[in-house]
């Protein structure tokens, strides 16, 4: 096989860009080594039990040693006005250039939104500070295959005192090659952000692989709601490493949808850095067919008095299978802290499948703190009492999903909830053929 | 006799659940207008009856036939029971979480009247006057569908959903039981208000205290999975003072002759 081979010899380092800063050519080749030497990750691991870490190796990875990102296919003059419901938009397929717009208030902000390839030329300094912080290139084999080879992406900087009602709209495509995007998101103190980080890949339908890696800091008092639907090609393949930041009184608040892709594999992480941070998070996942998930959630409390909140509802049907583990940890002299974690399973047929492994490392008793997990089938007495109204099974089956998903629905802010609960009822009607 | 159309029948019918049978070839024919009673002990089939017709998946009709208005019952799923006018009150009515009572009807009420667009714009104005006939407080619309209901409020949910769904045979499975005596007469008015002309009713009860209200035509007894005596609205109040002893020593002597 190529990519056992490939990780033996060692193959020459280059630069992604001729005028490539030398930080991030020492930074990228020290990950470049880190992927080459670490092992692939052991099954035996409870991170991996589940999922083969090979069905995320790259083969031909060499191709992908000296690839320069490529201008956008789309011209300027073809790309159409800004969306007056978005404060910002951008665009990226595959390893091409991504293109932004910004609103004309925006402009004179001193907000930064571009390609991440540019951003290292015309904003070196910034982007320094904090790529590669939060998930740096010892993070684990596939974080540093990302962080040497990164091709395309974003970079998203939002100074201090800024409060945007607007959302930001990020449309991001894989495209049929292995994609190797980053996302950089920074939201300075006092600022107040929603981003829509929508990762879908319709853009052509054949298989694709990609490792994404998503890199999110919250300055104090900062309000960030970030939306995440997942709703990738179904025969491709996703690897995604998310980690936010929260300092002292920032909040986050993240929902990600995860419905596409046929595996993915996903961790998700926040860290309550700063006294008073709260993050909240809200996982819808949807699986039919041999659709295979694999999510990973954490909630780091570094700093006394933060909060965090994830409430995760599976539903499964045909043979998908959902395996998620949720960590909640908080340090040893973090005091008075509040975690909670839910996770709830629903399976609509006999051949679905799902794992719910709670985990917490909790080093001192000054907290408050819960977790619960259940799996378990549709109730079969639930779907007659609805069938003795005049439901068909099909209403039935997904008028139960719906009800099982409405709490987690409600939870949703009320501008972002209709277009959640689109996302959601759309998948339920295909679901049923509908 | 009377020349009145029959509604609901069904004759010799059997029912097996878990592997046993609990129901030993029952029948009965319930015309236009009639109220019929079924009375009898913990465990006697009742229930078992109930869900079968209904068309439960664990309860297995082995044998006997059964019509509404004319159409073959055994032909069809639960939805098409349904469809075709069937009416279940639960004994245990479930709770479906996350479903609001509003959407929850007005899904019923659209499967029910399909494309007819006059049934669902009169269905807000049709739920306001239910809740009122009801006496259910307006807030219980957008509350989920018998999720932390007492005993009493799910039982008068259900009352509700029948007087929404106006089938043409309900039957009431135990629906007075739990309930207070205001309560009561309440839930009586809602079945009475669907017992009119054309409709049938078929009502499962251990007390012939809601007969005060609702008058049957006819009151059938059922025993260890079969009818054992019918009767007038009399029968009813001989059993709520003899028990059932004596009907089971005179069908031992039956037995034994
Ligand atoms: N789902 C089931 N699985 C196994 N056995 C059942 C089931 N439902 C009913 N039975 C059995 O069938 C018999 C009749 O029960 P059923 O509920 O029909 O009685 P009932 O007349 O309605 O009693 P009650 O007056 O207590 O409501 C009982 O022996 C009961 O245990
Ligand atoms: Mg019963």
């Amino acid at each position: 096989m190529i990519t056992e081979t490939l990780t033996e010899q060692k193959v020459a380092f280059r630069p992604i860009a001729e005028n490539e800063p030398d930080w991030l050519y020492d930074l990228r080749s020290r990950a470049w080594d880190y992927f080459q030497e670490a092992e692939m990750p052991s099954q035996v691991e409870h991170l991996w039990k589940y999922t083969k870490p090979k069905w995320f190796m790259p083969k031909e990875i060499e191709k992908k040693m000296s690839v320069l990102p490529v201008a956008s296919e789309i011209k300027d003059e073809e790309i159409a006005p800004l969306k007056p419901e978005f404060a910002a938009f951008g665009c990226n397929h595959g390893d091409r250039i991504t293109y932004t717009q910004l609103s004309e208030e925006l402009k004179s902000s001193g907000i930064v939104f571009e390609d991440i390839q540019k951003a290292i030329t015309n904003h070196p300094d910034l982007v320094q500070k904090y790529l590669g912080r939060l998930i740096g290139y010892d993070f684990g084999k596939f974080e540093a295959l990302n962080m040497a080879l990164f091709n395309s992406g974003m970079f998203l900087y939002l100074p201090p005192n800024i409060e945007l009602e607007k959302p930001i709209y990020m449309h991001r495509h894989p495209d049929d090659k292995y994609n190797i995007p980053r996302l950089l998101v920074v939201v300075g103190d006092n600022s107040k952000a929603t981003i829509i980080d929508d990762y879908a890949g319709k853009a052509n339908d054949r298989p694709y692989n990609a490792n994404c890696a998503v890199e999110i800091f919250g300055g104090q008092n900062s309000q960030i709601r970030f939306v995440s639907p997942q709703n990738l090609y179904k025969e491709s393949r996703s690897y995604v490493t998310q980690r936010a930041q929260i300092d002292q009184h920032g909040r986050m608040f993240s929902i990600f949808v995860s419905l596409g892709s046929d595996v993915s594999k996903f961790n998700l992480g926040t860290i309550l850095n700063g006294q008073g941070a709260y993050s909240q998070m809200l996982g819808i996942l949807f699986g039919d067919e041999k659709q295979h998930f694999d999510h990973h959630t954490m909630h780091h409390h570094k700093a006394g008095e933060s909060f965090s909140n994830i409430d995760f509802k599976v539903v499964l049907k045909d043979k998908a299978l959902s395996a998620y583990t949720g960590l909640i940890k908080i340090d040893e002299k973090t005091l008075n802290c509040e975690a909670f974690q839910e996770n709830r399973n629903l399976l609509l047929n006999k051949g679905a499948r799902a794992e719910s492994i709670p985990e917490l490392e909790i080093l001192n008793d000054q907290v408050r703190c819960s977790h619960g997990a259940t799996v378990g089938p549709i109730d079969p007495e639930m779907v007659f009492y609805l069938k003795s109204r005049g439901y068909s099974t099909d209403e039935a089956v997904r008028t139960i999903v719906a009800g099982f998903i409405e709490p987690l629905l409600t939870a949703v802010p009320e501008d972002l909830r209709q277009m959640m609960q689109n996302m959601v009822q759309f998948k339920l009607n295909n679901g049923t053929g509908e | 006799m009377s020349d009145k159309k029959t509604v609901f029948s069904f004759s010799d019918i059997h029912v097996e659940v878990g592997g046993n049978e609990v129901v030993k070839g029952v029948s009965l024919d319930i015309k236009e207008g009639e109220i019929h009673a079924i009375m009898g002990p913990n465990g006697s089939g009742k229930s078992s009856l109930a869900n079968a017709l209904a068309g439960h998946p664990s309860y297995e009709i082995t044998g006997g036939k059964a019509m509404i208005y004319g159409k073959d019952l055994l032909e069809m799923d639960a939805t098409e029971r349904a469809l075709a006018g069937l009416f279940l009150a639960f004994q245990y009515p479930l709770a479906i979480p996350g479903v609001t009572v509003a959407n929850f009807l007005r899904a019923a009420v659209k499967a029910k009247h399909g494309g007819d667009e006059e049934a669902l714009r009169s269905f807000r104005k049709n739920l306001k006057e239910k809740f009122k006939l009801l006496e259910v407080d307006t807030s219980f619309a957008t509350r989920y569908v018998n999720d932390g209901f007492s005993g009493g409020e799910k039982k008068r949910l259900e009352i509700l959903q029948m007087a929404m769904l106006d089938p043409k045979i309900g039957i009431l499975d135990e629906t007075d039981s739990g309930l207070d005596i205001d309560a009561l007469k309440v839930v009586s008015k809602g079945i009475n208000s669907v017992a009119t002309g054309k409709n049938g009713l078929l009502l499962v009860t251990h007390y012939q205290r809601i007969l005060n209200y609702i008058k049957p035509d006819k009151v059938h007894v059922m025993m260890n999975g079969k009818f054992v005596r019918e009767g007038g609205p009399e029968l009813a109040l001989e059993l709520e003072e003899k028990g059932y002893d004596w009907i089971k020593a005179e069908n031992q002597q039956a037995v034994e002759v």
